[in-house]
């Protein structure tokens, strides 16, 4: 027996791909979520195999889903659905992602469950940088003893590259990514300065910009107590964008 | 906001066109037909009187066009006012120079006779006066023009642009997914649902009418919220206060659904537990004045597509247009919550005209 999750924003749009599933394989597990975080949330507590999947959201959009879920040890098989997707639909070919389109055919339905697969990380961080229309996500996310940890992206203070790992911190703490600091950086570029060779920090929550007595300087973020240290080559740019980006602390 | 900056046009017509030329020269012609048509003497010398005015006339406006052609760079970057100022002006001091070479001419070529009766003060005071008055007079004429070019405009893209809103793939899309889904469980909804579309479609058409009612306007408004209404579930939630308004006012034919579209691409469909629409008015002395505020969207959302803005900027053109200045749309953040005020003028003599 499948386990499938349907999301979807829209309840009739819900009913209508359960009630195909039901009639093509009768006697599967359905379990719903209306928008991608609780698709998350659901994903992590009662693993399915297949998500069904729609692209446009509130709170998280589809492709985000998709980008966290690809990180799990027991990610699911995901069909993408959508009404539209304007020049999107060619980057999923590109990769090889299945989709389908709204309303959805039930035969079309049929051979995307029978060849649903699982995936590929990377497939989805390429599928999601084409695409025009993307925003930047709204979670971090990494796998901590195989289960999936979220960290909205508004919460985090700073990120900090370390070896072959990127540290996000917030006030409750600190989560090891799998990231590469550049690429963090180039997404959230109207969030995240770089400071350091190695470090970003959250231009919302610059406190102070602190000057040691060796005459280096630092940064002291707002809620958490580790200072970030800033180097010469970063100051000058980082007191200009500090002059157009007052803090609200 | 750069992308307009080319629909925007100067009120002053190309004066560097040929038809344009064509069309002043005529205009120049009949005023010399006119000048010599009201003279007492017209019996006895009319041909040869009306040849000496053409070419007078047809001097000054053939100048007057070379001048607002070779201006027209400058003016076409300057504001409606001060263009039309400063072509007034531009056409008087080539009337004014066109004036004192005719009357340098006529006293220094003895062979032409006196040609030009009166003292020199005289000659100027009648032809600058004349000048004055038909140059004002055409300067009225374009700009009344324009007007009306512009409103035929943003008319017909008030239409457009509804039918846009109403064939934009994910409005249609999701639209026609609700009524598969409905037909399986639910088929009167979906019926429903199919006849709220046809009235959509039918009023961003071109049959419908130009002017309608706040009743036929809040109708459309309802199917609308019908259908989004299945798609949105309990997020959407509206209130109406409208009780005090008189649903037979007039006002131009899709002025509230349109808004009120934009209150949910913006305030309902990006956030998760959705939030209330609010939909209100009241009438103050003769003047209607309708709300529609909604949640804003919750923070670090950006708008994928832009075309709302078009419509509140079109929207407002409609008002200034039909009202001349009566109506308006206000944009207001309030707190967390975005509003639209629409002001309407409001008769109520010559409302129950329909």
């Amino acid at each position: 027996m499948l386990k499938i999750l349907v999301v979807d924003d829209e309840q009739l749009a819900r009913q209508r791909l359960i009630s195909l599933v039901e009639e093509l394989h009768p006697g599967q597990e359905l379990i719903e979520a209306d928008n991608g975080l609780a698709a998350l949330e659901m994903a992590s507590s009662h693993e399915p195999d297949i998500m069904l999947l729609d692209i446009r959201m509130p709170v998280m959009d589809g492709l985000e889903v998709a980008q966290h879920m690809s990180r799990c040890t027991n990610a699911p098989a995901i069909i993408f659905t959508t009404a539209y997707q304007d020049h999107a639909l060619e980057a999923f070919d590109i990769h090889a992602i299945d989709y389908l389109l709204k309303p959805v055919r039930k035969e079309r339905l049929k051979h995307a469950l029978e060849r649903a697969r699982i995936l590929h990380s990377t497939q989805v961080d390429q599928l999601r940088k084409l695409d025009p229309a993307s925003q930047p996500r709204t979670h971090l996310s990494a796998t901590v003893q195989g289960n999936l940890k979220l960290l909205r992206v508004s919460e985090i203070r700073y990120l900090r590259a370390e070896q072959k790992y990127v540290i996000a911190g917030w006030p409750n703490g600190e989560l090891l990514l799998d990231e590469a600091l550049t690429s963090l950086e180039q997404e959230f570029q109207d969030r995240f300065f770089r400071v350091h060779r190695n470090a970003l920090v959250a231009l919302e929550y610059i406190d102070a910009l602190i000057q040691a007595k060796n005459g280096t300087y630092s940064v002291k973020l707002h809620g958490v107590s580790s200072m970030l240290q800033v180097s010469r080559r970063n100051l000058s740019h980082l007191r200009k964008r500090l002059k157009k980006f007052p803090s609200n602390h | 906001m750069k992308a307009e900056t080319p629909g925007k046009s100067s009120f002053l017509p190309d004066f560097c066109n040929v038809r344009m030329v064509f069309v002043v020269v005529l205009i120049a012609e009949l005023l010399a037909i006119v000048l010599t048509l009201v003279e007492d003497t017209f019996l006895i010398d009319g041909a040869a009187n009306l040849a000496l005015k053409s070419l007078f006339i047809q001097w000054m406006a053939l100048f007057s066009i070379a001048a607002l052609c070779l201006t027209r760079p400058y003016l076409s970057m300057i504001s409606d006012f001060r263009a039309a100022t400063v072509s007034y002006l531009l056409v008087l001091i080539v009337s004014l120079l066109i004036s004192e070479t005719a009357w340098w001419f006529d006293n220094n070529t003895p062979a032409l006779g006196n040609l030009i009766p009166g003292t020199h003060a005289e000659f100027l005071l009648r032809t600058m006066g004349v000048s004055a008055i038909v140059n004002a007079l055409a300067l009225r004429y374009f700009f009344v023009q324009h007007q009306l070019r512009k409103n035929i405009e943003s008319e017909a893209e008030a239409r457009i642009q509804a039918l846009q809103a109403r064939i934009r793939p994910h409005f249609l899309f999701n639209c026609m997914n609700i009524i598969a889904s409905l037909t399986r469980t639910q088929p009167r909804l979906a019926e429903e649902a199919i006849e709220d579309l046809s009235d959509l479609f039918r009023g961003s058409l071109g049959d419908a009418k130009q002017f309608s009612t706040l009743d036929e306007e809040f109708s459309l408004c309802r199917r609308y919220l019908r259908i989004e209404a299945h798609r949105l579930g309990k997020r959407l939630q509206v209130n109406w206060d409208i009780d005090e308004l008189p649903m037979h006012a007039r006002l131009p034919a899709l002025t509230l659904q349109p808004l009120l579209e934009n209150a949910i691409y913006h305030g309902i469909e990006p956030s998760n537990h959705g939030g209330i629409i609010n939909i209100s008015g009241k009438t103050a002395g003769n003047k209607i004045i309708l709300w529609i505020d909604n949640p804003l969207p919750p923070p670090g959302y950006t708008v994928h597509h832009d075309g709302n803005q078009l419509a509140l900027e079109n929207t407002r053109q409609r008002m200034s247009a039909y009202y001349e200045g009566e109506g308006k749309l206000e944009i207001q953040s309030i707190n967390d919550r975005y509003r639209v005020e629409l002001t309407l003028p409001y008769h109520v003599e010559n409302s129950s005209r329909r």
